[in-house]
């Protein structure tokens, strides 16, 4: 049964189809990257499955179930636009957040203390929100989408704005909560966060999903047709008829073939010519992946 | 309901807790207090310690005035009289007011004794207090000297003349005759009227402000994925409303205790007492949390539709027209207080809570005026909460730009 699921939802603002016959689910234990350009609509998805908008056509589930609000009480959410009431002390602050959510304010406070310690920011718990650096309340309002245990955690560019430190706790903290069986779903434009976490990905534009799947069997969509070189000696192989461009750094040569190329064809040639240290046929990053399927086609 | 508790509570809190309701809580009435000291103090001074010089040519008419002004003694006034040879020493007498040698003329012509004329010189046009005494005084002068001239002795018209001051009573519902202060039930329906003005501006704007940092800090969205818009709303209403009762709560019983000090005993006797009955205090109550609900849910509306708090104060002055109307109503009110437009303006839900304190405190209106006013605010302030729900529910998760009308009457529609 899937945690989240999205029926051909339609979305549209004024004259403008934010998210246009959207489908995508996801399971528990799964993590799951949204991703698209600028104004592709990714935000506008994750507004309707938290219920803060509704689509116009189409259905949104949670947990088996046609939305309600009541489910969202198992829903942890990190909304792109962080927010934090600036003159409330952390504590009393992630206590109210939690009792929203239907914890009592004393298991709030002890799932509070014990996030806190978890991300490293337990001396931030008696200070005002205002006296904390924007990394810091970052944190807190991460703990706040986690502090009442949900099944499914939504976070929208939940990586932005963090250094490199604590972008790999979060990290590390997602991928524990994905061992504990929950549902992850986030939007980023970071592909090399979407390689190292995610499962399952959805590629948006223009408010219409142009790629979704598991990661690995959409990469493995994409022939292999980079090779990565390392070699010593004549680099006139590199006018060989079976490369369409190539970059060489001094025995470092980076090789894109051409449709037709034949890579067994043309590591005979470059054998011939030169000592061969490395030759790797690589499949498309990501972000390759991203840039070949939307260029040309977003918005910003 | 749990969660509009919730909000209410936090809203509550950050409000009762915050320095500004610590300051309000202690400076409005100190304010209060300095502003009454003033003008009472003022009041008292006013037109004490003048030197007056009259110029007739009755030296009995003028000898008569001297005396009446002189046996004042809380008016410190120093008269000296001059008997003028002939209308031409006016010029150099009004020349001594301008050099500030005296500070008033009181030039009387008695030529014709059926046409007296009098005159009052000085360098300030506003010496209303004054004025009225040597008014008073010449006008007393001149009847005991008509009297006299008629036959009449010293004791027969200072009898005459003797003066009664008015007791005013008011007959309660029970149809008892209660002792009745006028300036004391002025000065209550205006405090009540000013007290309610005050905190329903101030909270109301409140919960705008609330709403436009809430907006800016853009917590709304987080806020949103637990509450749903309408139950926020109610909580902030709530929280910052039952602020404003707890302020009000904190004035009125430091009030009672100091009415019922020794402190307080002079200044609330006699003319300025002050009596606030159960049912005022309640009704106080009522149209305080009725007006509070009608400006804040007003306020919240357009908040919802403004991106900046500067933008919001631009509109502020606006809303708050009725309140202000309200206040221009006063004279009517107090004078005539069952007359068509005062009954107009207390049904009429943005003026009435005031113009209803302003009320009781001339004359206690009808019952059925009470209760079709109070029903009348109810129904407005769930017209306004409708319309306001709506702009709020869409308004704050806006942002960028400024809504404009039809977008504001675009927003009304979404369901």
């Amino acid at each position: 049964m899937p945690v989240v699921e999205l029926a051909s939802v339609t979305k549209a603002y004024e004259s403008k189809v934010a998210v246009n016959n959207l489908s995508l689910s996801i399971e528990a234990g799964q993590m799951f990257g949204l991703l698209g350009p600028n104004g592709a609509g990714k935000t506008s998805s994750i507004r309707m499955m938290m219920g803060i908008t509704m689509p116009d056509s189409g259905q949104v589930n949670l947990f088996g179930k046609p939305f309600e609000r009541k489910s969202l009480e198992r829903v942890g959410y990190l909304p792109e636009e962080r927010g934090l009431y600036k003159k409330m002390k952390v504590i009393d602050q992630l206590i109210f957040f939690g009792e929203l959510h239907g914890v009592s304010a004393a298991d709030a406070q002890t799932r509070a203390v014990s996030w806190a310690k978890r991300l490293e920011i337990a001396d931030s718990l008696t200070k005002k929100t205002e006296e904390l650096s924007k990394g810091m309340q970052q944190k807190i309002q991460f703990i706040s989408a986690l502090l009442h245990d949900p099944g499914l955690i939504v976070m929208d560019e939940p990586f932005s704005g963090l250094d490199p430190v604590n972008a790999t706790l979060l990290e590390r903290t997602l991928l524990e909560l994905k061992d504990q069986g929950k549902a992850i779903i986030f939007s980023t434009h970071r592909m090399d966060q979407v390689e190292k976490l995610c499962d399952s990905i959805c590629l948006i534009n223009k408010g219409q999903a142009v790629l979704a799947g598991r990661v690995r069997e959409i990469k493995s969509r994409y022939s292999r047709d980079r090779v990565i070189m390392e070699f010593e000696g004549d680099a006139s192989f590199l006018q060989s008829p079976e490369i369409a461009e190539a970059n060489n750094f001094s025995g470092h040569a980076e090789i894109q073939l051409k449709p037709s190329g034949d890579a067994q064809k043309l590591l005979h040639e470059a054998a011939a010519k030169a000592t061969i240290y490395r030759f790797e046929l690589v499949e498309p990053s990501l972000e390759e992946i991203f840039i070949q399927t939307v260029g040309g086609k977003a918005d910003a | 309901m749990r969660n509009i508790l919730l909000v209410a509570k936090r809203e509550y809190l950050e409000g009762v807790r915050g320095r500004a309701f610590r300051m309000s809580t202690i400076l409005v009435p100190v304010v209060f207090a300095v502003i009454i000291a003033v003008a009472v103090f003022a009041g008292k001074n006013s037109g004490v310690g003048k030197h007056v010089l009259i110029a007739t040519t009755d030296s009995n008419l003028a000898a008569d005035i001297q005396s009446q002004l002189t046996d004042d003694k809380d008016s410190k006034t120093t008269v000296d009289v001059i008997v003028p040879s002939s209308p031409s020493e006016r010029d150099s007498l009004v020349s001594k007011v301008r050099e500030k040698e005296i500070d008033g003329l009181l030039w009387i012509d008695t030529a014709v004794p059926s046409k007296i004329t009098a005159t009052y010189i000085s360098t300030s046009s506003g010496d209303i207090v004054i004025g009225s005494r040597l008014e008073s005084a010449l006008n007393h002068a001149l009847a005991a000297e008509r009297l006299s001239a008629r036959g009449m002795s010293k004791a027969e018209v200072e009898l005459v003349m003797k003066t009664v001051s008015v007791d005013t009573m008011q007959v309660d519902k029970g149809g008892k005759e209660v002792k009745s202060s006028g300036i004391g039930a002025y000065l209550k329906g205006y405090i009540m009227g000013i007290m309610l003005a005050m905190t329903t501006m101030i909270y109301g704007m409140n919960v705008a402000r609330s709403i436009i940092q809430e907006k800016t800090s853009r917590i709304f969205e987080v806020m949103l994925a637990s509450v749903k818009a309408g139950d926020l709303l109610a909580g902030k209403l709530l929280g910052i409303g039952a602020v404003g009762l707890t302020q009000l709560a904190i004035w009125g019983v430091a009030a009672a205790l100091l009415a019922g000090s020794a402190f307080a005993a002079p200044v609330l006797n006699g003319q300025l007492s002050i009596h606030l009955s159960i049912t005022e205090g309640l009704l106080f109550g009522a149209y305080f949390i009725l007006g509070y609900l009608l400006y804040a849910s007003l306020f919240a509306g357009l908040a919802a539709s403004c991106e900046t708090e500067q933008e919001l104060q631009m509109y502020t002055p606006l809303a708050a027209v009725p309140i202000w109307l309200s206040f221009s109503l006063i004279w009517l009110i107090i004078n005539n207080p069952s007359s068509f437009w005062s009954i107009a303006a207390s049904l009429f839900p943005a003026t009435a809570p005031i113009v209803m304190m302003l009320r009781m405190g001339a004359q206690t209106p009808p019952a059925w005026q009470f209760a079709a006013s109070l029903a009348i605010m109810v129904v407005s302030v769930w017209a306004v909460l409708w319309v306001s729900a709506r702009l709020y529910r869409v308004g704050i998760l806006m942002y960028g730009k400024r809504a404009t009308l039809p977008e504001l009457l675009r927003w009304l529609r979404y369901s």
